[in-house]
C-alpha cells in the first residue's frame, strides 16, 4: 500500500468515525451542558422569530431536530421591517412570544439589544468579533453575495463585479433594491467602497431590473427574466442543487458577507431550549451544515468548510465596518435610488 | 328598554372591531410613533406624514397609476362581463350554461395567484404566450408587465365579477319593455342599447364601482406585474412602506387614509347616482325573461363564450399547472415546454414535506369556521337590526359596519395590532384574533349579502307570527331565519372563502402556532418558489372550489358577492 493510498483510507476511516460520533452523548455536550440539555428537553419547545426564508429555516430545524427531536421549533417568519415591527410591538405590549429573534439587519437590531438577555454559545471565542454587533447578539446566520447567471442565456459570462458594468450586458442583469435590508445594504456599501464611488453609475447603465429581494430575482434568473446578477449565494444555491441551468461564482474583488444578529428575549418563556438551539446553530456541526446545504458563509474564524466554487487563497470576504453601516445608510440609499431610478 | 341595550351593544361591538382600529390607524397617520411602543399619547400630532406623502411626486404617480388601472380595468370589466351576462341570460347561445358556471372559477383564485398566472403567460421576455407565438412564426408580442397590461388583467380578472351584479340584473328585468321597443321598431341592436342597458343601470353602476373599489384594494396583481417595472400603485406602494429596512408604518398609514378617502368618495358617488331615481323593473305579475333567438349568429356568441373561457380561465390555469408540475421555468422554446421529462410531483412532495403546509390548512378552515359562524350571527343582527326594525341609532349601525370596505387589509392589519395586542387575557397569538379581524373585515360583504334576503320576506309573515303571539326571538327563530336560510348559508360560505383567502390583515396577527394558508402562499411566492407557489395555489384553488361547491349546492347559488375582494 502506498502512502496516498494510506493517507486516504486514513481519512476515509476518519470520516467515517466522525460519522459514528454523530450520535453519541460525549458529542452532545458540544451544544451545552446536561443540565442546559435536560432542561431544554423538558421545556419541550421554542419560537423562533426569523427574518431568513421560511423554507430555508424549515430545513434548520429539521436538521436540529435529528439531533434534538424532543424539542419543537416553531416559527414565525417575516420580511425584515415588517418582523422588527412585529417584535417592538409585541414587547411593548408584554407580549413577546420569541425565545429567539433572529435579523438580517444589524442595525435595526442595535437599538434592541437591551431586551435580550446575557448569551454566549459555548464556542463563543472561536467567533470573529467583526461580525458582533453586541455580545447578546449572535451570528446565526452570515451570508455572503455571489453573482450568477443562467446558463442558457449567458454564452460569455461575467467573471468579476466590474464586468456587471459592461455594455454588451445591457438589459440582461438584475439587481435587489437597496432600500431592501441589511444584506442588499451590505452590498451596495461594498460596491462603492472597494469598487468605486462610479460603481453604482456604470452598473446602472446597464439597465438593471429592480427587486424587492433576492428570492423573486433567483427565480427570475431561473426563468430567463434576467440573465445575471449579484444574488445572495444561499438564495440561489439552492436552485442550482436542484439542477436549474445556473452557475454561481464568488468575484476576486471580494465578497460581502452580512452577518445575521440572533440572541434571546429577557421574556423567553423557553430559555434554556433557546440556548440549546443557538448553540447547536452557532455550533460547528450547525454552521456547517448551513453551508454545506443552504449555501450560507460562517463568521467562525476558522470555516469548517466553505461553500462550492469559494477558494479563501482568491476570494476576500468583506464585512461592512459597522459604524458607517449605520451612519451612512440613509443618505447612500437615497444616492443609490436617485443612480438607479428606483422611486421612493 | 331592552331595545336600548340591544342597540348599545351592536354599537359596543362595532366600536370594537370597527372604531377603535380604524383610529388607533389615524392616530399612526397623525404621528411618527408606534402607539404600543411609545405609548398612547395626543402631543404630537402633526400633519406630517400627509404632507410627505403628499409632496412626494411617486405617490401622485402611484395614485395616478392606480386611478388608469382600476379605471381601464373595471371599463374592460363591465364591457365584457355585460356582453356575457347578455349572453348567457338573454340569447339561446349553446352550451351557455357551461359558459356561465366555468366563467366564475377566475374568483376562487387569490389575486396574488392570478397574477403570477398572467405573468407567467404575459412575461415580454419569457412569457408562454411569447412563446407560442414564436413558435407559429408570428412576430407578436405580449408585454403584460405594463400599465396596459395590468389594466387588461384587473379586466379580465374582474370580469366575472360584473358578471354576477348584471346577470341577476338581467334575469330579473321583464321583457315586456323590450317588446314594446322592438313593436316600435328599434332593432334589436338599438333595443339593447336604449332599453335593456339602460334599464339594468343600478347594476351595471353598482358592479362597476364595486369592481373600481375592490380593484382599488388589490395587492396581488400588481404587486406581481408591476415589480419588474417598477410600476407602483398605491397597495404596492404601501406594501413597500413596510417591508423597506427601516419600515415606514406612519407613512403607509397616511397613505392608506388617502386610498380609504378615495375609496369612500366612490362610495358616496354611488350612492348619489342611484339615489333618487326609480328603477323599478320588476313588477309583480309573473314573467318569464325571454331568450332572444340569434339564429346562425348564436354560434358566433358561442365563439365568443369560448374564446372568454379560453383568457379568463383555461390560460391562466394552464399556467399554473405548467409552472406547479415543472422543475424549472426556463422555457427555451415550445418543444422545451412539451418536453414531459421536464415535469414531475417535486413542488407538491415538497410542500406536503413542509409541516407548515397541513397546519397552515387546517388552521386556515378553523379560522374560516369562526369566522363565519360568529360573524355570520353578528351580521344576521346587524342586518336584521337594520333593516327590519326602526330602533334609534341603527343609521349608525349601518354607517359603522360599512366603514371597513374602505380599508386596506394590509394597514389595518397594523391597527389591529395596535389596538388588541394590549387587550388582557391574551387575544393575541390565538386563532381568534385572526377570526376578529376578519369579521371586522368583511361585516360590509356579509351584512349586504344578508340584506338582499331579509328585503325579500314580507313583513306580515312576521306580523303574523307576532298576532299569533310569538315574542321578538320566537318570530325569528321559526319565521325569518328558517326563510333566509338561504342567504345566511350563502353569507357564511361568502365569509368562509374571504377569510380563507385574506392575506393583508393576516400577515401581522399570525403567530407560529396560527400561521394561515394565505400567509403561507405569499411566504412560498416571496421565497422564490414560483414552483411551489403554482403547487400551492392549485392546492388552495381546489380546497375553495369544493367548498364553494358544497355550499352552492346547499344554498342554491345565492350571492357570492365579493369573493374577489380580498387581497
Amino acid at each position: 500500500m502506498d502512502r496516498r493510498i494510506f493517507t486516504r483510507l486514513a481519512a476515509l476511516a476518519g470520516i467515517a468515525g466522525l460519522g459514528l460520533a454523530w450520535n453519541t452523548p460525549t458529542q452532545a455536550q458540544e451544544f451545552g451542558s446536561p443540565e442546559l440539555i435536560a432542561a431544554a428537553k423538558a421545556e419541550g419547545k421554542l419560537v423562533f422569530y426569523t427574518a431568513n426564508f421560511a423554507e430555508v429555516e424549515q430545513q434548520v430545524i429539521k436538521a436540529f431536530n435529528k439531533r434534538f427531536p424532543e424539542i419543537k421549533v416553531e416559527m414565525v417568519r417575516a420580511p425584515g421591517g415588517q418582523l422588527i415591527t412585529r417584535v417592538k410591538t409585541e414587547a411593548a405590549a408584554g407580549k413577546l412570544i420569541a425565545d429567539v429573534v433572529d435579523h438580517s439587519d444589524r442595525a435595526l437590531m442595535l437599538p434592541l439589544a437591551d431586551m435580550f438577555q446575557d448569551y454566549a454559545p459555548p464556542n463563543a471565542a472561536d467567533y470573529n468579533p467583526e461580525a458582533q454587533i453586541s455580545p447578546k447578539l449572535w451570528p446565526r446566520a452570515t451570508l455572503v453575495w455571489s453573482i450568477a447567471y443562467n446558463t442558457e442565456l449567458v454564452k460569455d459570462p461575467p467573471k468579476s463585479w466590474m464586468d456587471l458594468t459592461k455594455p454588451q450586458y445591457d438589459k440582461m442583469t438584475g439587481q435587489v433594491f437597496a432600500q431592501s435590508g441589511g444584506t442588499t445594504w451590505t452590498r451596495i456599501m461594498f460596491e462603492r467602497q472597494v469598487l468605486g464611488e462610479d460603481y453604482w453609475a456604470k452598473q446602472a447603465s446597464t439597465h438593471p431590473i429592480l427587486y424587492p429581494s433576492g428570492a423573486p430575482m433567483s427565480d427570475s434568473l431561473v426563468r430567463g427574466e434576467v440573465a445575471m446578477g449579484p444574488l445572495l449565494y444561499n438564495a440561489i444555491y439552492p436552485k442550482q442543487k436542484d439542477g436549474a441551468p445556473i452557475k454561481i461564482f464568488f468575484p476576486p474583488e471580494g465578497a460581502p458577507v452580512n452577518p445575521y444578529a440572533s440572541g434571546i428575549p429577557k421574556t423567553a418563556a423557553h430559555p434554556n431550549a433557546a440556548k440549546l438551539f443557538l448553540n447547536w446553530c452557532l455550533s460547528k456541526e450547525g454552521q456547517t451544515f448551513m453551508i454545506k446545504e443552504l449555501g450560507n458563509l460562517t463568521s467562525l474564524k476558522v470555516p469548517p468548510v466553505y461553500p462550492e466554487g469559494f477558494d479563501p487563497k482568491i476570494v476576500k470576504v468583506w464585512y461592512p465596518k459597522f459604524d458607517d453601516y449605520v451612519k451612512l445608510h440613509a443618505s447612500w440609499v437615497a444616492d443609490w435610488d436617485k443612480t438607479y431610478g428606483y422611486r421612493q | 328598554m331592552w331595545s336600548v341595550l340591544w342597540v348599545t351593544l351592536l354599537l359596543a361591538i362595532l366600536g370594537f372591531l370597527v372604531i377603535y382600529p380604524v383610529l388607533m390607524l389615524l392616530l399612526g397617520a397623525l404621528t411618527d410613533t408606534n402607539p404600543v411602543v411609545d405609548g398612547l399619547s395626543l402631543s404630537h400630532l402633526s400633519i406630517a406624514n400627509f404632507l410627505t406623502v403628499l409632496a412626494n411626486p411617486n405617490v401622485a404617480e402611484a395614485l395616478l397609476n392606480t386611478m388608469i388601472a382600476c379605471g381601464g380595468g373595471t371599463l374592460i370589466a363591465v364591457a365584457i362581463g355585460l356582453l356575457f351576462s347578455w349572453i348567457v341570460v338573454r340569447t339561446n347561445t349553446p352550451f351557455k350554461g357551461f359558459i356561465a358556471a366555468a366563467s366564475i372559477l377566475p374568483l376562487f383564485a387569490p389575486p396574488l395567484v392570478a397574477g403570477v398566472a398572467w405573468a407567467i403567460l404575459g412575461s415580454p421576455k419569457t412569457g408562454l404566450i411569447n412563446t407560442m407565438f414564436k413558435w407559429i412564426g408570428l412576430d407578436w408580442r405580449v408585454d403584460l408587465y405594463s400599465l396596459s397590461g395590468l389594466v387588461f388583467v384587473f379586466g379580465i380578472y374582474y370580469a366575472p365579477y360584473v358578471y354576477m351584479f348584471t346577470s341577476s340584473a338581467l334575469r330579473n328585468m321583464d321583457p315586456s319593455l323590450e317588446e314594446a321597443a322592438e313593436i316600435s321598431g328599434a332593432s334589436a341592436f338599438a333595443t339593447l342599447f336604449s332599453v335593456t342597458f339602460p334599464l339594468i343601470m343600478p347594476a351595471i353602476v353598482s358592479g362597476m364601482l364595486l369592481s373600481f373599489i375592490v380593484m382599488l384594494g388589490i395587492y396581488g396583481i400588481p404587486a406581481v406585474l408591476g415589480a419588474p417595472t417598477n410600476l407602483a400603485v398605491l397597495t404596492t406602494y404601501i406594501f413597500k412602506l413596510t417591508n423597506w429596512s427601516p419600515p415606514l408604518y406612519n407613512t403607509a398609514a397616511a397613505v392608506a387614509i388617502i386610498l380609504m378617502l378615495v375609496t369612500g368618495a366612490l362610495v358616496f358617488l354611488q350612492q348619489k347616482v342611484l339615489s333618487g331615481r326609480s328603477y323599478t323593473t320588476v313588477a309583480g305579475k309573473a314573467f318569464r325573461p325571454r331568450n332572444l333567438d340569434l339564429g346562425r349568429w348564436r354560434w358566433f356568441t358561442f365563439a365568443l363564450g369560448i374564446v372568454y373561457l379560453l383568457v379568463v380561465v383555461v390560460l391562466p390555469s394552464l399556467a399554473l399547472i405548467v409552472a406547479a408540475f415543472r422543475k424549472f421555468m426556463f422555457i427555451r422554446d415550445a418543444a422545451s415546454l412539451f418536453d414531459m421529462r421536464q415535469y414531475s410531483l417535486m413542488h407538491f412532495n415538497s410542500i406536503f414535506d413542509n409541516p407548515l403546509t397541513l397546519r397552515s390548512i387546517y388552521n386556515a378552515v378553523e379560522v374560516g369556521v369562526i369566522t363565519a359562524v360568529v360573524g355570520g350571527a353578528l351580521a344576521f343582527a346587524i342586518g336584521y337590526t337594520i333593516h327590519r326594525t326602526q330602533l334609534t341609532g341603527r343609521r349608525w349601525i349601518d354607517l359603522i359596519s360599512t366603514v371597513p370596505v374602505a380599508i386596506p387589509g394590509l394597514v389595518v392589519g397594523v391597527a389591529y395590532l395596535w389596538a388588541w395586542i394590549g387587550i388582557p387575557g391574551g387575544l393575541y397569538g390565538t386563532i381568534w384574533i385572526l377570526a376578529l379581524a376578519f369579521i371586522a373585515r368583511f361585516m360590509p360583504d356579509t351584512v349586504k349579502a344578508l340584506s338582499t334576503s331579509f328585503l325579500q320576506i314580507h313583513r306580515e309573515l312576521e306580523e303574523a307570527a307576532w298576532v299569533c303571539g310569538k315574542g321578538m326571538f320566537g318570530t325569528i327563530r321559526t319565521i325569518v331565519l328558517p326563510l333566509a336560510r338561504p342567504g345566511v348559508i350563502a353569507s357564511m360560505t361568502l365569509l368562509f372563502v374571504l377569510a380563507i383567502r385574506e392575506l393583508g390583515s393576516s400577515l401581522f396577527l399570525y403567530t407560529s402556532n396560527t400561521m394561515v394558508m394565505s400567509v403561507l402562499l405569499l411566504d412560498y411566492y416571496e421565497g422564490g418558489n414560483l414552483g411551489k407557489t403554482a403547487a400551492f395555489s392549485i392546492v388552495q384553488t381546489i380546497l375553495l372550489g369544493v367548498l364553494i361547491g358544497g355550499a352552492n349546492w346547499l344554498s342554491r347559488g345565492a350571492a357570492q358577492g365579493s369573493v374577489a375582494r380580498t387581497g
